[in-house]
């Protein structure tokens, strides 16, 4: 009996131990993508090096410079950044070279050369910093944007994505008819609805307890909002929706997500009641974000 | 036929450990969900498991009848919960606090606990605790989430939301690590709770089974039944040499000849195993008196 309990002990020490090890598992894959900001992050470092570099090369013979830049057509500027820098200052050199002397046109030309070394060295890490900022982005936009749908307002109104490209933040809200913290927070939300109406914002709810049309499920969350004051738009959407599917695979009640015009969920959702100093504190973070850049 | 009962009695006290294991298992199946961070929901999440095992523990096979019971008294819609209550009837008549001693993971948390090395300490002066887990059942489960409701007579599970370790092993921890939301809703509750968790850990290691003594509340639902459960506790007087063995073996501190179906005792057996002359047995059916064992043959 003695070995029976021992092994049982052995058999759940194990088990214990793996689940640890697969947490940690976890955590490496998550240092993993940490790392590749950690050498993103060496690449800018050294990218921004060698340019100031190429900067001091050309600090030292600044007056002789100016006139070379002075000198330079507006229209061919883009070929600076398109070919190596370094053939494109000796280029520009080679069109005014008779204004300098034999000297300053020879340690100008040496300086050419110099730069012409670091960007051999620069143009590589450039283009691997534009991949990969091009990466991150594309990963970014096709996880987290909300689906467009096809819905009704608990009223049977019409209701579709338009109503978030029509704003410059929408908040969603998901909840349901017997979530107490859910319920709890409808007069928070409609007062946040009031104050984004005049920063071209929104809250708009989306009920789990209405999905599909349900008529009991709507008459119960109208009185509720109705008993609570919330006045925002609520919306029943069909299940079998992208919408939808994305209502029901929720599994903590409140959950907020924060949607910009164009329908990109911007942050992590928010889980528990807004009604929180810190959750509040995360919500106005992001709405000021989305409506900063929503002005640019 | 009292052979066989014998027997099975054997065996059940013996592989008890094994028997644990496979019902924490069963109660939590969907074992891959720990590693995604999301809770099973599927139909099975409407039926109750008999042990204390949170239905937001990410691999919960069905709901916890504790937190079940909170939930439909708390809402606005229901003063009552008939199909919970039900099922504690069911399965008090059925098992009574067998569950706790063969089937509840949280049970078993606490036991493999008290395995490991440490001071332990006797719980047979501290008896009167035992009557917390009557106050627990009656204020946090029952009165507190149907009294304390908002305006629209929303209530909430108390006694799952500010004392239950056990949604903190279960779902909390677990969710919070692989789900980074969860992890940011992380809140002065979770620290409480944490801490009401990190208690019984210690107190684990030092007492046999502190939480299911102390506080569960669905240990309180299953030890009044255990008197008219249809399986029992039998000691044999015309076997029984007095010698005093099952008492010191019974770690719930139950005198076992004088009250062998008392409250406290969750059936693990352990003084079935210690009897020198095999004479306490499980017995299941409609019971009989102790005194009357010739009848009892009959069955």
């Amino acid at each position: 009996m003695k070995k029976l309990t021992v092994m049982l002990l052995i058999a759940a020490m194990v088990l214990g131990v793996s689940a640890c090890g697969n947490s940690a598992n976890k955590e490496n894959t998550a240092t993993e993508s940490q790392m590749s900001t950690q050498e993103a992050e060496d690449l800018d470092a050294k990218i921004n090096e060698l340019t100031q570099k190429e900067n001091s090369i050309l600090e030292n013979h600044k007056a002789l410079w100016e006139k070379v830049f002075n000198s330079i057509d507006k229209s061919t500027v883009k070929d600076a950044t398109a070919t190596n820098y370094g053939d494109f200052l000796a280029n520009s050199l080679d069109k005014i070279k008779d204004k300098f002397t034999d000297d300053e046109l020879k340690s100008l030309k040496e300086d050419v050369e110099e730069i012409k070394k670091l960007e051999d060295e620069l143009q590589p890490l450039l283009e691997k910093q534009s991949a990969n900022a091009s990466n991150k982005d594309s990963g970014k936009e096709g996880a987290s944007v909300f689906p467009e749908f096809k819905a009704k307002d608990l009223d049977g109104n019409d209701v579709d994505s338009s109503i978030i490209s029509k704003n410059a933040v929408t908040v969603l809200n998901f909840w349901f008819n017997g979530c107490s913290p859910c319920v709890q927070e409808l007069p928070e939300l409609n007062k946040l609805n009031e104050e984004l109406k005049e920063k071209g914002g929104q809250v708009i709810g989306i009920n789990t307890d209405s999905l599909d049309g349900n008529e009991d499920g709507i008459a119960e969350a109208k009185s509720i909002l109705e008993k609570q004051g919330a006045k925002y738009t609520n919306l029943s959407l069909d299940s079998n929706s992208e919408a939808g599917k994305y209502a029901t695979s929720i599994m903590a009640f409140p959950t907020t997500i924060v949607l910009d015009r164009n329908g990109n969920i911007i942050g992590e959702p928010i889980m528990g009641g807004i009604d929180n100093d810190e959750s509040y504190k995360q919500l106005m973070k992001t709405i000021d974000q989305i409506l900063a850049a929503d002005k640019n | 036929m009292d052979k066989k009962k014998h027997k099975i009695s054997q065996f059940l006290a013996h592989f008890r450990g094994w028997i644990q294991a496979v019902a924490t298992i069963l109660t939590n199946i969907h074992l891959p969900n720990f590693f995604k961070g999301e809770i099973y929901r599927g139909d099975a999440k409407t039926v109750c498991v008999p042990g204390l095992n949170c239905y937001s523990c990410p691999a919960a096979t069905g709901a916890c009848p504790i937190g079940a019971f909170q939930a439909v008294i708390g809402s606005s819609k229901f003063k009552f919960s008939y199909y919970i209550t039900g099922f504690f009837i069911l399965i008090g008549v059925l098992l009574g606090r067998f569950v706790c001693g063969f089937l509840c993971p949280f049970g078993w948390f606490q036991e493999l606990l008290h395995k490991i090395p440490f001071k332990k300490f006797s719980t047979k002066k501290l008896k009167s605790l035992r009557y917390i887990k009557y106050g627990v059942l009656l204020i946090f489960v029952i009165l507190l989430p149907l009294l304390v409701t908002n305006s629209l007579g929303m209530g909430n599970p108390f006694f799952c939301k500010y004392l239950c370790p056990q949604g903190v092993l279960e779902g909390a921890i677990p969710l919070s690590i692989a789900n980074a939301s969860i992890r940011a809703a992380l809140g002065k509750l979770f620290t409480w709770k944490f801490g009401i968790l990190i208690t019984f850990v210690i107190l684990s290691l030092m007492f046999y089974r502190p939480f299911c003594k102390w506080i569960c509340p669905l240990g309180a639902i299953y030890a009044l039944c255990n008197k008219v459960s249809f399986l029992q506790m039998k000691v044999d007087e015309d076997k029984c040499v007095s010698c005093g063995k099952c008492e010191r073996a019974c770690k719930m501190d139950v005198d076992v000849t004088k009250h062998p179906n008392h409250t406290e005792c969750i059936r693990c057996g352990m003084c079935i195993k210690e009897c020198p002359t095999e004479a306490i047995h499980y017995q299941y059916g409609f019971g009989t008196d102790k005194t009357n064992l010739k009848e009892n043959k009959g069955e």
